[in-house]
């Protein structure tokens, strides 16, 4: 929920009752004021009519009026010093219903005979009332909310810019371009707090991941040299006539670990290269030609097979790819369409202006999602001279370089297809 | 023919060496960079391999000096770090080879041999070995003065084993000269096998001697 939603919809739950509680004290107390008033002017026409009466002195009048307003008649009952005041409903007859009514009664002497005095005032209707305030305070609601809204959309854009300028920093984070990553100060107190917070967290996190990053490009590169010396050293071994051919097995076993390790080392190397960006877009080399150059080169690897290969390219394809990376591209993916092929298979290159997509038969199941381009994930067995590295760095050069590879698997084809 | 080996790891300096003069070269060695400056103003060398991290200075220097005294020698660069950069600069310095550590001396020993002929005779020579003669310039063989039609990676393999004659040359040192960096595509390395088997024929056919002789498991020796 945004933040901006959030805070409507809680003032809507506050408001809510407020508004209710405040409709009904307001109608409440309307209604009483008004009562207040009616009963006011009633006294006050009780007063008007008294004097009247008193000094209309024809010959001992008897009076006998009857109007739903003013009512005076003669009563046996005896005079009463206060008025009685009280609320009630009179039948309307052109309207079909009761109507409230204030009604004010006294039983008064006039020329010593009794009178009973009833004065009567309509009321506002109830229903009129509460119609109208309903409508005042739904107004008000609605023109406050409305306000809120305003306010709450304005506050957001300025207030909280700095706190969305910092969230699109964070999201759009990448390990290796940490350095460049500053949030700036702010002119709100807990903002700067936060793009604080933030600007040591990245730095001490671009800290480390450099010098994890340079431990290891360090180790690999010193481990060239005792490698190489250790190589040497073995391969001199081998020359000697006179040992055994099980102690020549031993040396040629450790001579070939030897070397799978520091092709290891030399891809390792090559994947922190990669991600440090090493291999600036300089030129855009043909990736006919290059596919022409690996085809050549695994000319022998592809006939021993017997692997028919199909070919679709258009006449030039430049790739904004560092050539040595194209050359590592293209070697990884028709090696591995070549090594994990079974005799007499196929392999299909497509290449157009911006995509390359080859497959291949192989005997091997789909390769699951989580494991397609992982690090050391041997997606086989039966395969000794491979480290599980080649599909890494293919992943690896494109994301570096805003390439977007695919893998499908598709009656029993594996299917690479890489675009730029 | 006289090699100057130019590496601080006295271990790694005295295998080539080691391997280097059982081919028949005559090796001086340097340890650090003054050593090679001082070895290089005195002497001169047909061939140099200088490692590029050196004590008190840069192998790249050295090839500059070199260049700064018109030498002749043919220079082979090796390095810890496989970098392009080096790669670049040292053959723009005018190198003419880089190999990467760690390296098979099979490896560099052909190196340092193509670097020679090359050097010496403008690549107008003939390489013999017994009945077998190689012209580099137009790649052809002959075996008893008959011309024998080899495939680009048969005749390679052919310049290596005469380069390593007498040398037990493994599988993974063949895979690796025929394939360079992309020989972990290969998969296995049954495939040198059937070149070998191919080039043994051809030579047969032309009424040579089986010179490749199968060593153990571990690989091949010529002559």
């Amino acid at each position: 929920m945004k933040l901006l939603t959030k805070t409507t919809v809680y003032f809507l739950l506050i408001m809510l009752p407020v508004f209710t509680a405040g409709t009904f004290f307001f109608y409440t107390k309307f209604n009483k004021e008004i009562k207040h008033e009616t009963d006011e002017e009633l006294i006050n026409d009780k007063l008007q009519w008294m004097r009247y009466l008193d000094t209309a002195s024809v010959n001992n009048p008897v009076f006998n009026i009857h109007t739903p307003e003013f009512n005076l008649q003669p009563t046996d009952k005896t005079t009463q010093d206060k008025h009685k005041l009280k609320g009630i409903n009179i039948y309307q007859e052109p309207e079909n219903t009761y109507a409230p009514f204030r009604q004010l009664s006294q039983v008064i002497t006039l020329h010593n005979r009794n009178y009973e005095l009833t004065l009567r005032k309509s009321l506002i209707e109830k229903d009129d009332l509460i119609k109208n305030v309903a409508y005042v305070m739904l107004t008000a609601f609605g023109g406050l909310l409305l306000f809120v809204l305003i306010i709450n959309w304005l506050i957001s854009r300025s207030i909280w810019r700095p706190f969305y300028r910092s969230l699109d920093k964070i999201q759009r984070l990448q390990l290796n371009k940490l350095e460049n990553t500053v949030f700036d100060r702010t002119n709100t107190h807990e903002f700067n707090q936060l793009n604080g917070a933030l600007n040591n967290m990245t730095n001490r996190i671009h800290q480390d991941y450099t010098s994890i990053k340079e431990l290891t490009e360090d180790a690999a590169h010193e481990m060239q040299t005792p490698l190489a010396i250790a190589q040497s050293k073995l391969e001199l071994l081998l020359q000697d006539d006179t040992l055994s051919e099980t102690q020549l097995n031993g040396i040629l076993l450790s001579y070939e670990e030897l070397q799978r390790l520091s092709r290891l080392n030399h891809n390792l190397l090559l994947l922190a290269k990669i991600e440090n960006q090493q291999y600036p877009v300089t030129e855009q080399p043909d990736l006919c030609t290059v596919i022409e150059k690996y085809l050549l080169l695994f000319e022998e690897l592809i006939r021993e097979k017997d692997i028919s290969i199909h070919k679709e390219m258009t006449d030039h394809a430049p790739w904004p790819l560092h050539p040595a990376l194209t050359d590592i591209l293209v070697s990884n993916l028709l090696g591995n369409a070549i090594k994990y092929n079974y005799p007499k298979g196929n392999i299909d290159i497509r290449i157009t202006a911006n995509s390359f997509i080859i497959s291949n038969t192989s005997e091997l199941p789909e390769i699951p999602a989580s494991m397609l381009f992982q690090r050391f994930k041997k997606n086989h067995t039966g395969y000794t001279n491979t480290n599980g590295l080649g599909l890494a760095i293919v992943k690896k050069i494109a994301d570096s370089y805003h390439l977007q590879i695919r893998y499908d698997y598709h009656n029993g084809q594996h299917i690479f297809s890489v675009t730029f | 023919m006289k090699v100057l080996i130019i590496e601080d790891e006295p271990a790694l300096r005295t295998s080539i060496q080691e391997y280097l003069e059982h081919q028949g070269y005559i090796c001086e060695l340097a340890a650090d960079f003054k050593q090679a400056i001082d070895k290089v103003n005195e002497f001169d060398y047909d061939c140099i391999v200088a490692d590029i991290g050196l004590p008190f200075g840069n192998g790249l220097d050295v090839v500059k000096e070199l260049k700064m005294l018109e030498s002749k020698a043919g220079i082979i660069i090796i390095s810890a770090k496989d970098s392009l950069e080096d790669k670049l600069r040292g053959l723009e310095l005018g190198a003419d080879d880089y190999l990467t550590k760690p390296f098979h001396l099979s490896e560099l020993n052909a190196r340092v041999n193509a670097i020679l002929r090359r050097k010496n005779f403008d690549g107008n020579t003939t390489i013999t070995f017994a009945e077998i003669v190689i012209k580099p310039a137009s790649k052809t063989v002959l075996v008893h003065n008959k011309s024998l039609t080899l495939t680009g990676k048969e005749y390679q393999l052919l310049l290596y084993f005469i380069a390593n004659q007498h040398r037990v040359v493994t599988k993974s040192a063949l895979a690796g000269h025929l394939w360079g960096d992309e020989y972990d595509q290969a998969g296995s390395y049954d495939f040198i096998y059937t070149h070998i088997k191919n080039l043994r024929k051809k030579m047969l056919e032309a009424g040579g001697e089986d010179y490749i002789k199968t060593v153990y498991g571990t690989g091949y020796r010529f002559g």
